[in-house]
């Protein structure tokens, strides 16, 4: 069948210029700025939308002559060349017809959704998800890496979430949009199995490999595999059955969304697939059973439920479906005419489906009702768009002069054609023209109800023609339809002609888009399946009958619910068996299990307990604070009924740890921990005011008992395995970092250059997190009012002397003298004991002291209470000094550092990991008081509910 | 000369620390035995940092005022932490050798929160 192929020769055309990868990108960049827009005006989001839409556009023109040559241009750029990934893009004609659909369509849409969005729908967000959505299909359609199209293709899969989604007050929507995303989600797990094993059949996840060596991939063991878990993908997506389900129900979203996401991107991305993938998977007897059947099926199925909806968008939909279903049903096939045939429906299908959605928009709009049972007869209400969707319908009906008929007419001939092969090929054209029949039907029924049958039933309001720019987009898609449809020569041939080499990868069979070809069998089909349409219809009342007493028999969308809550029960059943809520359970269980692996890993194991490296003989300083610690943690645990007594031994234990640190030469540990402590015992107290002050007795004495045995024997395991490890003699990476401190950091203080330098990635992570531990504990506590206690646990009253005099003088004596020594830690961090962590908690620190001394309204009048711009601040200084090495073409966070002479202070040493450091410092203060200023404010809404 | 005057000092220093320790297990109430570690801190700890003072200025290395910092924040410290302690122990009602007046606060707690009702505070 692909004999008269001769491959095209895919070269790996370099070009300076980036303009593919800005095509993808720059829809991204502008969906952050169409957010901010809306901030000024609702309508500015749309300019800006169609703005960015129209730049895309105008990046891809430049490239636009290249795929005519013949030849894919492909633009690289390195990303993670040491994963062999790297940005890389692909335009062929294939690439270029879909960047066209989704850019031109996409601006149509974006048009079309200015007048459609109610006042109070947020414009903003909804044209960035829109924009975001475009960027991941194109994203798609452009990218020459397999793997760099999953990604794009799980991003479709999350923006389409979003858009779905949008009317989030709607259950429905969020139903549909979760609906949507778990099907496409799955597909999209499968699909990366597909392709990793495609990549490793083929040896390399570039398409230009793939697509050349067709031959070595079908041939391989591992292909049908491979094939079931893409065709997977491809299926989910494109709402092939058995996954057709989900698509009905993301109708839920605004209609614009519905018109892009169904007619030209979304569920054109699994056609797209097996588009692409043509040339590498096809040929094969399974892909021609699987593909055949799911697009088969899908095109009955589709048609016969379209025609028995009443919701207008419900019609469109399944239609949708079902003109799916055809055009896999073409890829299946696989001649190379059919697969013309199938790039052909592609833009037929976009173009007129997208016009009717549109025009059901406009229809439910003015209505305020999509239920084709009430609008009836808007022939004399709107004329003008009447006559629009009557163009779109009859183009999707396939009747001739209109876009539709040409692909269908191809159709039919590829379906005719298959009957000589085999036994039961009569199956196949047979079921077309009786689906064919069926879509003529409800296209029939689409125009026929809503336009005319009478007069409209119990409207809410007296529909008339939208405003002008709302109709517009109709108008240049139903124009495209009519040029398309008779003038096919001038109009779609190059293009169709381009993308269809670039599926076949050679040139395409000769075909004639001419809209007569004299009496021949698809002429036939095609009459057949007008009349039969018809006929159909005329018959439409007992069908309906029919069809209403079998609604909702074969809805495997009810099937996937079922599966859903069977698993989401499962998933929570687990839960509930191991987390009852109790706290000592659950450390209780994680001891076991420890203990439990630790014994088993342990099984069997001869060494000696004692390594070999030789003992430091231990001092009398080391044995008494060893024994402190000892017998702190006992006292802890002994007095643990009286909290604050207990929280009290515990700051005991961290500032003996400080000493453990200072005496085994750690100053900054040392330093950490004592700063650390201090802070953590303010926050404990704090919260320590909200519970009870005693800890009531509730375990048995069985259980203390058992808990007291595990805890032994955990901590005889743990004193046991760092043992084993400490007399062990090993190499460790220290001695790396004391060489290279100085000449590579900078500083002379290892800790500090590890945290700022050499690990600098890391301590950015952290400080995200503790950013993030900061911002949450403030959503935790934001609005919380707990009742504070006026009687302490022997029920003597609170000191009404909240803020006793000495204390508020002295302390605020105290405020600069500290801020003296923060700023002194930090500068010197980089070379002595100290850094931005330390600093930062002795600021905060400082700033407490004030909130608890004078009070919050005292502090915030000099103050600013205010933490989310510090902690932001923080981060962008980290993040950006880490990014300026980029600009001296460094790897992230390189440090550089020279040395700076400064009167009076003398030598000292100017890094840039000390910016780095600011941000870490910026950071710790931020969230440190925004912690503890929200734990003391709970305490003084407290006291101002009792007043 | 140094060593007998560094010596001297370091040897009052701690006797000072010692008589402070002595009262605070010995006094009799809560109040008295609040003065024995101020004696510790004012002047034990005082007569130690002006010892290490001369020892570390005569090195020739210049002149060492890190003790001066040290007396400085103890003075800021030492009259918070005497002063809190005394307010819990009227708050409390220890027990005293003295005649503890009449609880000024008995029926001030609303007064007080009448007076500052604003007075918001992070206070434990």
């Amino acid at each position: 069948m692909l004999e008269c192929c001769d491959p095209i020769n895919a070269s790996h055309s370099q070009r300076l210029i980036m303009n593919l990868t800005l095509v993808v990108l720059v829809p991204f960049l502008g969906a952050a700025l169409t957010g901010w827009v809306s901030r000024y005006g609702r309508l500015r989001s749309a300019w800006m939308a169609g703005a960015v839409t129209a730049l895309a556009l105008a990046c891809l023109l430049p490239s636009l002559p290249v795929p005519f040559t013949g030849e894919p241009l492909i633009q690289r750029l390195p990303w993670m060349p040491g994963l062999g990934l790297d940005l890389v893009f692909r335009l062929d004609g294939l690439g270029l017809l879909f960047a066209m659909m989704i850019l031109g369509i996409g601006l149509l849409v974006i048009i079309y959704a200015r007048y459609y969005l109610d006042a109070d729908d947020c414009m903003g967000r909804f044209y960035a998800y829109l924009l975001l959505f475009m960027g991941s299909m194109l994203g798609i359609v452009l990218a020459e890496n397999l793997i760099l199209l999953l990604m794009f293709w799980e991003l479709t899969s999350l923006s389409s979430f979003l858009l779905i989604s949008y009317w989030r007050h709607r259950q429905d929507a969020r139903q549909g949009a979760r609906m949507a995303l778990t099907v496409t989600g799955l597909g999209g797990l499968a699909l990366l199995g597909g392709f990793l094993l495609l990549g490793e059949i083929a040896g390399s996840y570039e398409l230009s490999v793939i697509l050349a060596s067709g031959e070595a991939i079908r041939a391989h063991p591992l292909y049908s595999p491979m094939l079931v878990l893409v065709l997977l993908g491809a299926f989910t997506k494109s709402a092939q059955f058995p996954f057709h389900f989900w698509l009905p129900r993301a109708m839920a979203a605004p209609t614009p969304v519905s018109a892009y996401l169904h007619s030209a991107t979304m569920v054109k991305a699994g056609i797209f697939l097996l588009a692409r993938l043509f040339p590498a998977l096809s040929g094969t007897p399974l892909w021609s059973v699987l593909v055949m059947s799911a697009g088969l099926a899908t095109l009955l199925i589709g048609a016969w439920i379209a025609l028995f909806k009443h919701d207008l968008k419900g019609l469109l939909a399944y239609s949708t479906v079902s003109h799916l279903g055809l055009i896999t049903l073409l890829f299946g096939i696989g001649t190379p005419l059919a697969a013309v045939a199938g790039v052909f429906h592609i833009i037929n299908h976009a173009t007129f489906k997208a016009s009717l959605f549109m025009a059901a928009g406009i229809i439910d709009h003015e209505c305020g009702t999509r239920d084709m049972r009430r609008i009836n007869g808007l022939w004399h209400f709107m004329p003008y768009t009447a006559t629009l969707a009557m163009v779109a319908s009859a183009s999707m009906a396939g009747v001739p002069l209109f876009n539709g008929f040409l692909s269908k007419e191809m159709f039919f001939a590829e379906a005719a054609n298959f009957f000589d092969l085999s036994t039961w090929s009569w199956v196949l054209p047979v079921t077309v023209v009786i689906a064919s029949a069926l879509a003529v039907a409800y296209s029939l029924r689409f125009i026929h109800d809503v336009f005319f049958n009478g007069e409209p039933h119990d409207l809410q309001r007296t529909p008339h023609e939208p405003p002008h720019w709302m109709k517009v987009p109709v108008e240049i898609l139903v124009a495209i339809c009519l040029l398309v449809g008779i003038f096919p020569g001038f109009t779609v041939e190059p293009l169709l002609a381009v993308a269809a080499d670039s599926v076949l990868q050679c040139n395409s069979p000769a075909h004639d888009l001419a809209i007569w070809h004299g009496f021949n069998s698809a002429f036939a089909m095609s009459v057949i399946a007008l009349l039969g349409g018809l006929l159909i219809y005329a018959a439409r009342r007992p069908l309906f009958m029919i069809a209403a007493r079998h609604e909702g028999l074969i809805d495997a969308g009810v099937l996937f619910g079922r599966t859903q809550q069977a698993v989401i029960g499962a998933a929570r059943a687990v839960t509930t068996a191991f987390d009852t809520g109790s706290l000592q359970r659950l450390v209780a269980l994680l001891l076991i299990g420890a203990l439990g692996l630790g014994a088993v890993g342990l099984l069997g194991v001869s060494a000696p307990l004692t390594g070999t490296a030789t003992l430091v003989p231990a001092d009398g300083i080391s044995l008494i604070v060893a024994l402190g610690l000892g017998a702190g943690a006992i006292a802890t645990t002994v007095l643990h009924r009286q909290r604050f007594t207990a929280l009290i031994v515990v700051g005991v234990l961290g500032l003996l740890i400080a000493l453990i640190f200072a005496k085994f030469s750690a100053p900054d540990l040392a330093l950490t921990q004592l700063s650390v402590e201090v802070v953590t015992i303010v926050l404990l107290l704090l919260a320590l005011y909200f519970l009870p002050q005693h800890t009531p007795a509730e375990s048995s004495r069985v259980r203390r008992v058992r808990d007291l045995g595990l805890a032994a024997i955990a901590g005889l395991g743990t004193t046991a395995l760092a043992w084993g490890i400490l007399t062990r003699p090993g190499a460790t990476i220290s001695g790396y970092f004391l060489d290279n401190s100085v000449p590579g950091g900078g500083g002379s203080n290892v800790v500090n250059v590890i945290l700022v330098d050499f690990r600098g990635f890391d301590t950015l992570g952290e400080i995200t997190v503790l950013a993030l531990a900061g911002l949450g504990i403030y959503a935790m506590l934001k609005g919380l009012r707990l009742p504070g206690m006026t009687l302490d646990p022997s029920g003597r009253p609170w000191n009404w002397d909240l803020h006793p005099t000495i204390m508020a003088a002295l302390t605020r004596l105290l405020l600069p003298l500290a801020l003296l020594v923060s700023a002194f830690i930090f500068l010197r961090g980089h070379n002595q004991p100290g850094g931005g962590f330390i600093a930062g908690l002795i600021t905060a620190v400082a700033l407490i002291m004030q909130y608890l001394t004078n009070g919050v309204e005292w502090t915030h009048r000099r103050l600013h209470g205010n933490m989310h711009p510090v902690i932001a601040s923080g981060l962008l200084v980290g993040t950006l000094t880490g990014m300026a090495s980029f600009v001296f073409g460094h790897p992230f966070l390189t440090s550089t550092f020279s040395h700076v002479h400064w009167p009076l202070v003398g030598d000292f040493e100017l890094a840039s990991a000390m910016a780095f450091d600011l941000g870490v410092y910026l950071v710790v203060v931020g969230s440190t008081l925004l912690i503890l200023i929200h734990l003391g404010l709970m305490r003084s809404a407290a006291t101002q509910e009792r007043d | 000369m140094l060593e007998v005057i560094l010596s001297a000092l370091i040897l009052l220093g701690a006797l000072f620390t010692f008589i402070g320790s002595l009262g605070l297990a010995r006094l009799e109430d809560f109040y008295t035995r609040l003065h024995g570690p101020t004696k510790a801190t004012t002047l034990g700890v005082g007569s130690l940092l002006i010892a290490s003072m001369v020892y570390f200025s005569t090195r020739g290395e210049g002149l060492s005022l890190h003790e001066l910092l040290v007396t400085l924040f103890l003075f800021i410290t030492a009259p918070v932490s005497a002063h809190l302690l005394a307010k819990a122990a009227l708050h409390l009602r220890l027990r005293s050798l003295a005649v503890v007046p009449p609880r000024a606060e008995a029926s001030a707690p609303q007064q007080a929160n009448r007076d500052a009702p604003s007075d918001e505070t992070v206070q434990r």
